[in-house]
């Protein structure tokens, strides 16, 4: 993997199950997260925020003196740092009241280490850039920070919407992003009959990126789902 | 509700024609107590009856021995009147009567009494016959007469008055069956969901208060249990998820540990798959259990079917999935814009239950097809596999036992052999108002369709 910069970050465990801290942070240093901190209560948690300023924090919702819940809204009385909750309990309910305090994302147990991994990324990639937050196609390599292609030795400049259509893409890495998703993205929250217009900015975008924009290698359709983005790792 | 109300008319008619019939009694009764009374009034003793014999045996110059024999028997006295009002001859009459007799005084007896003896008098060739009864042996009506237009009416009387009691008493019935109707039907309607194990509540202010009262209490106490149960299962879950996060977790990082040796690693592996069943299995049984007692909120919002069916389609491909399978989906033109209120979390684990399903009935790989389409009324999930499929019999006992709760049988346990997935397909689409219909060949697939009313 070459996160590098994301696996720099301090990642705050806490949970009063001492044997699940260690293997949550067993996992993440399995995938050379470098900054684990672990707190089993609310207070030894605000102590540590407050000492340590850890970039991102992973929550138990049950602990021995308070609930996540409350922890959440202390540290935010200071810090706004991403916040996960990881708990026991999967109830709407639940669900609901964690994300509502604007955690920014929700892992029930039983949960396997992939997706744990997947989301703490997730998580970081959306809230940390890199200074210079570059990726690399197989024909070209896109500078988001400067919203420019540079293919060979030509700089081509991104509109804004494409930009936000290959930002999308690239948080999602590989995977597919619906047309749903997209058209969300780029115009809002009640998209209807944008498909069309998502279609031509797809087109510019290959191209610009795409050596033969007609057999596309980077930016592909899945047929009546979305697109992906397929980086050179 | 019907069978009630056939129940309440069946028993106020047979009340109705209980009364019919007490009256007819009365009538028989009636008849056989004066039978004996009418009998010699209008008998052989009757005065009638005795001035017809009296007349014929006797003439203006006296009567037979056998007719004054007849007389005395009855203690009748007897006198016959000339047409100029003197006695022609006269038996056993008492001594205070008159010898003489004017035409006012045939006139008054005639009527009635004569010295208070009821008399009866027959109007004979030669003379007035009149036959004495003891005093108080008779009672004579010196009044009776009535109106012709009286004595007309009283067939149409009789007649009238029977319709109009009749109107009445059905009147009587339907009203008494609807007050009856009004104040049980709700306690009816609200067995018959507590008898689904579905909660009831009655208001209590009615002359039923004390029925509708029990049936809150049980339903009280019915929800209370169900709470108790859903709230078990929810604890234990609960509890498991801990550890069992544990047990996939290490499993995990064993099995790609490089350090360990290939056969630790595939047994580690192992326990991961299986660790994963019983996550499915606890995630499962927590949400039947919580559908099933009414105890999950519901996140309805108006959805896109198609923006759902897509995302949904995304995770499963971007999660991966095994080699052998491999997966479609088709959204028809019509149902493009389809908007459904829904609680998209459980519409999509109803659908990932059904391909998941597939998945793990066809281990040697099968083709899914996820088809979203709609009628007038009616959207369409139909998630279908071209796998091994059920035999006839096999899907006579999915369609049947349809509830892994059910109580019917004794010996029918928790079967959690093939997981509760499409208990918890038919609980989802049951709380969406929808259906659930499954149609499968050996060999030739399964295919479920989800309808849901638009």
């Amino acid at each position: 993997m070459e996160k590098t910069f994301l696996h720099n970050k301090k990642i705050l465990l806490v949970d009063d199950e001492a044997e699940l801290l260690k293997m949550v942070s067993d996992i993440l240093t399995n995938d050379d997260f470098q900054n684990i901190l672990v707190a089993a209560t609310v207070k030894s948690a605000l102590d540590i925020c407050q000492k340590e300023r850890p970039d991102i924090a992973l929550l138990d919702v049950m602990l021995p003196d308070g609930d996540g819940f409350s922890l959440m809204r202390q540290m935010r009385q200071f810090t706004d740092i991403p916040i996960l909750f990881l708990t026991a309990k999967d109830e709407a309910a639940d669900k609901l009241a964690g994300l509502g305090l604007g955690a920014d994302d929700y892992i029930a147990k039983p949960f396997l280490p992939q997706e744990l991994l997947l989301r703490v990324y997730a998580v970081l990639r959306r809230c940390y850039k890199e200074e210079r937050h570059v990726i690399h196609l197989e024909d070209c390599m896109i500078d988001f920070s400067r919203a420019e292609v540079h293919r060979g030795s030509s700089i081509i400049p991104l509109t804004a919407k494409e930009h936000l259509l290959l930002e999308t893409l690239a948080r999602n890495d590989g995977k597919i992003v619906t047309v749903d998703t997209l058209c969300e993205a780029l115009w809002g929250d009640n998209p209807f009959g944008y498909e069309n217009s998502l279609n031509a900015h797809v087109r510019r975008i290959r191209e610009k990126i795409e050596s033969n924009p007609s057999k596309p290698v980077s930016l592909i359709t899945i047929k009546g789902l979305g697109y992906k983005l397929m980086t050179r790792k | 509700m019907k069978s009630f109300a056939a129940y309440i008319s069946k028993y106020l008619i047979s009340f109705s024609a209980f009364i019919v019939a007490l009256l007819i009694a009365n009538v028989i009764f009636f008849i056989w107590t004066f039978d004996s009374t009418i009998r010699n009034d209008y008998g052989y003793t009757s005065p009638q009856n005795m001035l017809e014999v009296v007349s014929e045996s006797s003439t203006k110059d006296g009567t037979t021995e056998e007719t004054e024999a007849l007389l005395h028997a009855h203690q009748i006295w007897a006198i016959y009147l000339n047409p100029d009002g003197q006695i022609a001859w006269s038996y056993d009459t008492p001594e205070e009567l008159p010898v003489h007799y004017t035409i006012q005084d045939v006139a008054l007896f005639s009527k009635g009494y004569l010295a208070d003896y009821p008399v009866f008098v027959w109007n004979d060739e030669d003379g007035l016959l009149i036959l004495g009864y003891p005093k108080d042996s008779y009672t004579k009506f010196t009044t009776n007469y009535f109106s012709a237009k009286a004595v007309q009416k009283i067939p149409v009387f009789f007649i009238v008055m029977a319709l109009f009691d009749f109107a009445l008493m059905f009147c009587a019935y339907f009203l008494s069956k609807r007050k009856i109707l009004k104040s049980t039907e709700p306690i009816i309607a609200s067995i018959h969901t507590l008898s689904e194990g579905k909660p009831a509540a009655l208001s209590t202010n009615d002359e039923l208060s004390e029925v509708a009262d029990s049936i809150n209490k049980a339903s009280h106490i019915l929800s209370r249990q169900n709470e108790a149960r859903a709230n078990w299962i929810s604890g234990v879950s609960h509890d498991i998820r801990t550890p069992l996060s544990m047990i996939i977790g290490y499993t995990e990082l064993i099995g790609n540990d490089q350090n360990t040796s290939p056969a630790s690693r595939e047994r580690a592996q192992i326990i991961q798959r299986q660790g994963q069943k019983i996550k499915t299995l606890v995630e499962d049984l927590n949400l039947v259990s919580r559908l099933e007692y009414d105890m999950q909120p519901m996140d309805k919002k108006s959805v896109r079917l198609s923006k759902l069916l897509r995302s949904y389609m995304a995770d499963l491909l971007n999660s991966g999935l095994p080699e052998s399978y491999t997966i479609d989906f088709e959204i028809t033109p019509n149902a493009e814009n389809l908007v459904l209120d829904c609680d998209t979390r459980l519409l999509s684990r109803a659908i990932n239950n059904l391909v998941q399903n597939s998945i793990h009935h066809n281990s040697e790989g099968c083709h899914i097809q996820i088809t979203l389409d709609c009628d007038m009324n009616t959207a369409f999930f139909c998630i279908s596999d071209d796998g091994i499929g059920l035999s006839s019999d096999q899907l006579n006992d999915l369609n049947e036992k349809t509830h892994y709760m059910d109580m019917d049988s004794t010996d029918d346990r928790l079967n959690l052999r093939h997981g509760l997935g499409l208990v918890l397909v038919r609980q989802i689409a049951e709380v969406h108002g929808g259906t659930v219909m499954i149609d499968s060949q050996t060999g030739k697939g399964f295919k479920t369709i989800l309808g849901f009313p638009r």
